[in-house]
């Protein structure tokens, strides 16, 4: 390739201002005698700096109180996500604390209750079994309705 | 490598990482016009450009904790946004990303205003429409890289961060883009100077 057609490969990004130095300096060289290669970089140049001043097209004016409200209610949204899991953690942990420290208690007051009867919870592990989950099925229930009931309340808002 | 930021700049986004709103509606309103720009020219359509527009600042509220303070917010802003209007265009045109379409209506609509009609601005507003609508012609990757060089004036090296891809690409796609956006004129108003 001649020196001639590897600068009029050049001069696309010449007119871009994307050269390196050196070869803005030869660019620069080759267009001092050339008349067709200064003539084509002028109107690459020419329409870079039409592009630079195309009109910028305005966004709508409710567009960025619209952007605003949106990303509020998104970042609301997730921290109340963060909150929920959170109290969720805690709510888990508090609950085996309380079970498992409420137990000696129970089996304490119900020991002679459950002798008398002896249906079978005299055995310890059935008994905590037992016990836990009649707690934990109580919290569950307590929770579903809370969250339906939020939902409800979030639905109307 | 250090990018150099517009003064205020880093404070609002350190706002934001803290989770200050009042940080987001400045910098919703230092890079309105741009973004909206920038995905217009991307997507051809203003109601999807808006929407476009929530989006990108949705995953950046989300994701701003993830964003590297030393490195250009520009381009990372960007970058967002594109991925965003490709994503789109995958889906809505999944045929090809670089076929051309013939319609130039869009943008040509964009560019009309009210201004007074002295025959200088008649002539200015002829001529930048009909680039516009040659530009909207091209294929997406050229209106990218020609929006983001000569529109957003960023560096090769944002344009590099926005595109994600290698220096080299960026220099070929700009080269050809150019290229390709003169021989479409001249094919369209020959003889036309654009000196």
């Amino acid at each position: 390739m001649s020196e001639h057609e590897t600068i009029r490969e050049l001069l696309s990004l010449a007119a871009a201002g994307a050269l390196d130095a050196a070869d803005e300096q030869r660019v620069g060289r080759h267009l001092r005698g050339c008349a067709a290669c200064t003539a084509e970089f002028e109107q690459l140049q020419g329409l870079a700096n039409s592009l630079r001043r195309l009109p910028t097209p305005q966004p709508p004016a409710p567009l960025l109180e619209r952007t605003r409200a949106r990303v509020e209610w998104r970042l609301a949204e997730e921290a109340e996500n963060r909150w929920n899991h959170r109290v969720l953690v805690f709510l888990i942990l508090f609950a085996w604390t309380l079970t498992l420290a409420s137990w000696p208690v129970v089996r304490l007051m119900s020991s002679g209750l459950l002798g008398w009867f002896d249906p079978g919870f005299g055995r310890t592990w059935l008994s905590l079994a037992v016990y836990t989950a009649l707690l934990w099925l109580t919290g569950g229930v307590a929770a579903a309705t809370l969250a339906l009931r939020r939902r409800r309340e979030r639905r109307i808002a | 490598m250090p990018w150099e930021s517009p003064v205020g700049l880093d404070a609002e986004v350190a706002q934001l990482r803290r989770g200050d709103l009042d940080a987001l509606a400045g910098l919703l309103a230092r890079y309105q016009n741009r973004l909206y720009r920038y995905l217009l020219r991307l997507v051809r359509d203003p109601a999807t450009a808006e929407d476009l527009f929530q989006q990108t600042w949705l995953r950046v509220a989300e994701r701003i904790r993830q964003f590297d303070s030393r490195r250009s917010f520009d381009a990372w802003l960007f970058a967002v946004a594109r991925n965003l209007a490709i994503d789109h265009l995958r889906r809505s045109a999944p045929e090809s990303l670089d076929e051309e379409t013939p319609s130039g209506a869009t943008a040509a609509a964009e560019l009309r205003s009210a201004e007074p009609p002295a025959i200088e601005t008649v002539l200015a507003r002829e001529r930048a429409g009909r680039l516009a609508a040659a530009m909207t012609d091209l294929p997406v990757i050229y209106r990218d890289v020609l929006t983001l060089r000569f529109e957003e004036e960023m560096k090769l090296e944002e344009i590099a961060v926005v595109l994600e891809a290698p220096l080299s690409t960026v220099k070929t796609r700009l080269r050809r883009s150019l290229d390709t956006l003169r021989r479409m004129l001249e094919t369209r108003y020959p003889g036309e100077d654009w000196r």
